[in-house]
């Protein structure tokens, strides 16, 4: 026995003390390696290739094109007014739904969060929107502001909102509330949910401890609850905040970024380049454009948690 | 400081019974420990007192105004949890002064209690801190500390202590009976631990299935439990149970009283008020009122399962007319297991309980004329 371990170990003294230090260095990698590989061909090579023809001319109908055209197309994007506009509709759309998902989504919460009858039925109910294909919620918020086939005009017109029915997504002052409106709808479930789950894991006791302690309502909302929502809020709006930024579903489908361009966002002016006017390279330019400016927000976003929570210490 | 009048207190949750009328009297200044199994209802009742509960019927009154229909923070009362709900998001001087911050108390005045109380509870050095970064021991100090600085009219705790170690409990313990002695403050302090209950109380108030079964002082209570639960329930190791019939006459036909077991034996009793001939019984002995015989010519014969030693003392487990009964020495034995002993009672320390109604039987002359039930 004692031979054999002996035998066996001398090779591995005589290779030298830099190919054991190397070979310990990679081992870990070579472990990893088949993970990396997967990533790198799942995730990198569509991205870098994606990014690679907004340097190239590539339009679907010009046998011609796929050549080498560098920075042309972002020059171009620094002048094209549609895409600025789309720029400064995609902030009024991100926020103007962020807002009002959020705000409203958390006050289901706080309500979902009181024990009352039938209240696992709501729950469920809650859920409904996030449920529907977005294409079809899109046809059906447009019906509804159809004065032809909705009720929406009719009631705003009784409502003394609207001098006469008429269909808000044909004004082109109007007609991004339109999409706005389906989108809150849509995407307060997800804040109603996310934040339930947050609220539900707050200690009771806390609460009755306050309420010994004095604290109101509104008191214990502020030094309980928002404390314990807080780093759920921040992760949730990031998100979400990218989300929107890139969701042009609704857009698409409701008024394809119409009229007159006053509702198209940046995703749907991707679209719009991509699919109907079929230039790759420059939709592809526009997305890289997007790319940087949600990653700039992720990165400052994540910044100011960073502070914020360094500071808290 | 305040007394609490609790009168045929209910609570129901639905068609659940919960607590079944709770009378209960507790004077100005004292520590009152409610104690009993799991779900009998100590914590329900606490929360009744604090607020946190509604009362179903009945009336609980502090320092003589009903409170019934006020909210927690109308009450004046301090609560310490078993998880002692400290606010996380806060550091330990903030999560003290909130409640003094909620009354808009002076900055200064604040400042002043909380280094008071900090300096009391030995939580000066931890002020800054987060509970998180606090230990077991620290937190519960200072979910205490919490509930001191406001120097409210009573006190309830509910099982804080059930959270430590046994060291440390047996630690905090005497704290807060040096505590509640400091500040004389009316206290009602919940546990299941009979240990607790024993050391701490001034009077002890044993609970089962939502009704009260006995209020006196520890040594009142250890001494003439009331029924079979509360003869059970406190005393550890517990109190032995033997059934068997009451007799008015001993083996030899004299008058007399005594307990006929299941395997024939006779146990001499002090006769017990309102026990008749042949009556079912149950003779209630605790493991140190039992001693052994230094030879086979007095007691009963019973056969040994186990020796458990335990330092002080030494607990011998063993089998008397087909029942397990436990026996506490001073001696250090050294018997085989299944050998036989013999054992006997003492006459005046064992107590006679109504197989029936469990009730305690006490006797017709007390052998403690300092006691009364
Ligand atoms: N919200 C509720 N709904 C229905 N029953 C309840 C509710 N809260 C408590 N109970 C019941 O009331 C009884 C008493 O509960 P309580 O919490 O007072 O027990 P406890 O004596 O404090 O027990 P433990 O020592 O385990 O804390 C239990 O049987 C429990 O199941
Ligand atoms: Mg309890």
């Amino acid at each position: 026995m004692t031979l054999a371990t002996q035998t066996g170990k001398l090779p591995v003294e005589r290779r030298g003390v830099f190919s054991k230090k190397l070979s310990g260095i990679l081992e870990p990698y070579l472990y990893v390696s088949p993970a990396l590989v997967l990533i790198i061909a799942v995730m990198l090579m569509p991205l870098i290739l994606g990014l690679s023809y907004a340097f190239r001319d590539i339009r679907i109908l010009n046998p011609f094109s796929g050549g080498f055209v560098g920075m042309a197309h972002f020059q171009t994007l620094m002048s094209d007014q549609a895409f600025l506009g789309a720029l400064a509709n995609t902030a009024w759309w991100t926020f103007g739904s962020l807002v009002f998902q959020f705000g409203l989504g958390l006050i289901l919460a706080l309500l979902l969060n009181r024990a009352f009858l039938g209240r696992g039925l709501i729950q469920a109910l809650v859920f409904l929107p996030w449920a529907v294909p977005t294409f079809l919620s899109g046809l059906n918020w447009a019906w509804m502001f159809n004065p032809v086939v909705g009720p929406l005009p009719h009631w705003m017109t009784s409502l003394g909102l609207m001098a006469e029915p008429y269909n808000i997504l044909s004004d082109p002052d109007l007609a991004m509330w339109g999409p706005i409106i389906a989108n809150i709808w849509f995407g307060i479930p997800f804040f109603a949910i996310t934040m339930l789950a947050a609220l539900q894991s707050i200690p009771k006791e806390l609460y009755e401890a306050a309420s010994i302690d004095g604290a109101t309502t509104r008191q214990q909302f502020i030094s309980i609850t928002l404390p314990f929502l807080a780093p759920t809020i921040a992760i949730t709006l990031m998100l979400r905040t990218i989300w929107i930024a890139n969701f042009a579903d609704l857009i698409v489908v409701m008024t394809k970024g119409g009229p007159a361009d006053s509702t198209q966002i940046v995703a749907s002016y991707i679209f719009t380049q991509a699919f109907r006017r079929l230039d790759f390279g420059y939709a592809s330019a526009i997305a890289a454009v997007l790319l940087v400016l949600l990653l700039a927000y992720a990165l400052s976003v994540i910044a100011l948690r960073r502070a914020m929570t360094h500071s808290d210490n | 400081m305040a007394s609490i009048e609790i009168a045929n207190a209910r609570k129901s949750y639905g068609a659940v019974d919960v607590l079944h009328g709770i009378d209960l009297d507790i004077s100005d200044g004292e520590f009152i420990v409610l104690v009993g199994p799991s779900g009998c209802g100590k914590s329900t009742l606490l929360r009744m007192i604090a607020g946190l509960e509604d009362i179903t019927s009945g009336d609980i009154s502090i320092a003589g105004n009903v409170v019934n229909d006020l909210q927690p923070k109308d009450r004046d009362i301090a609560m310490v949890f078993q998880s002692y709900a400290l606010y996380p998001h806060m550091s330990v001087a903030e999560n003290m002064s909130y409640a003094l911050t909620l009354r808009k108390t002076a900055k200064e005045k604040i400042a002043d209690a909380i280094t008071n109380v900090a300096d009391i509870l030995g939580l000066s050095a931890l002020l800054e801190r987060r509970p998180k970064a606090l230990s077991g021991g620290q937190r519960q100090r200072v979910a205490m500390g919490r509930a001191i600085v406001r120097k409210p009219q009573a006190f309830l705790f509910d099982e804080p202590l059930s959270n430590l170690d046994a060291r440390l409990r047996e630690q905090m313990r005497t704290e807060i009976r040096k505590l509640h002695r400091r500040l004389g403050a009316t206290s009602v302090y919940v546990t299941h631990d009979q240990i607790e209950a024993m050391t701490m109380a001034d009077r002890i108030v044993a609970m089962h299935d939502g009704i009260i079964q006995q209020v006196g002082s520890p040594v009142e209570i250890y001494d003439h439990p009331a029924n079979i639960f509360v003869a059970s329930f406190i005393g550890s190791p517990a109190m032995n149970f033997l059934e068997g019939t009451y007799e008015t006459k001993d083996d030899n036909g004299a008058d007399g009283a005594g307990i006929r077991l299941s395997d024939g034996s006779l146990v001499a009793v002090l006769p017990a008020r309102g026990a008749t001939n042949n009556q079912a019984v149950t003779l209630g002995a605790r493991p140190e009122h039992i001693t052994i015989a230094p030879d086979a010519n007095s007691g009963l014969a019973a056969r040994i399962d186990l020796i458990e030693p335990m330092g002080l003392s030494t607990l011998v487990h063993a089998t008397l007319a087909g029942k397990p009964i436990k026996i506490f020495t001073m001696d250090r034995p050294d018997y085989a297991v299944d050998s036989t002993i013999h054992v006997s009672f003492d006459m005046e320390k064992v107590h006679v309980f109504d197989t029936k109604s469990e009730l305690r039987l006490p006797p017709v002359i007390e052998p403690h004329p300092g006691h009364r039930d």
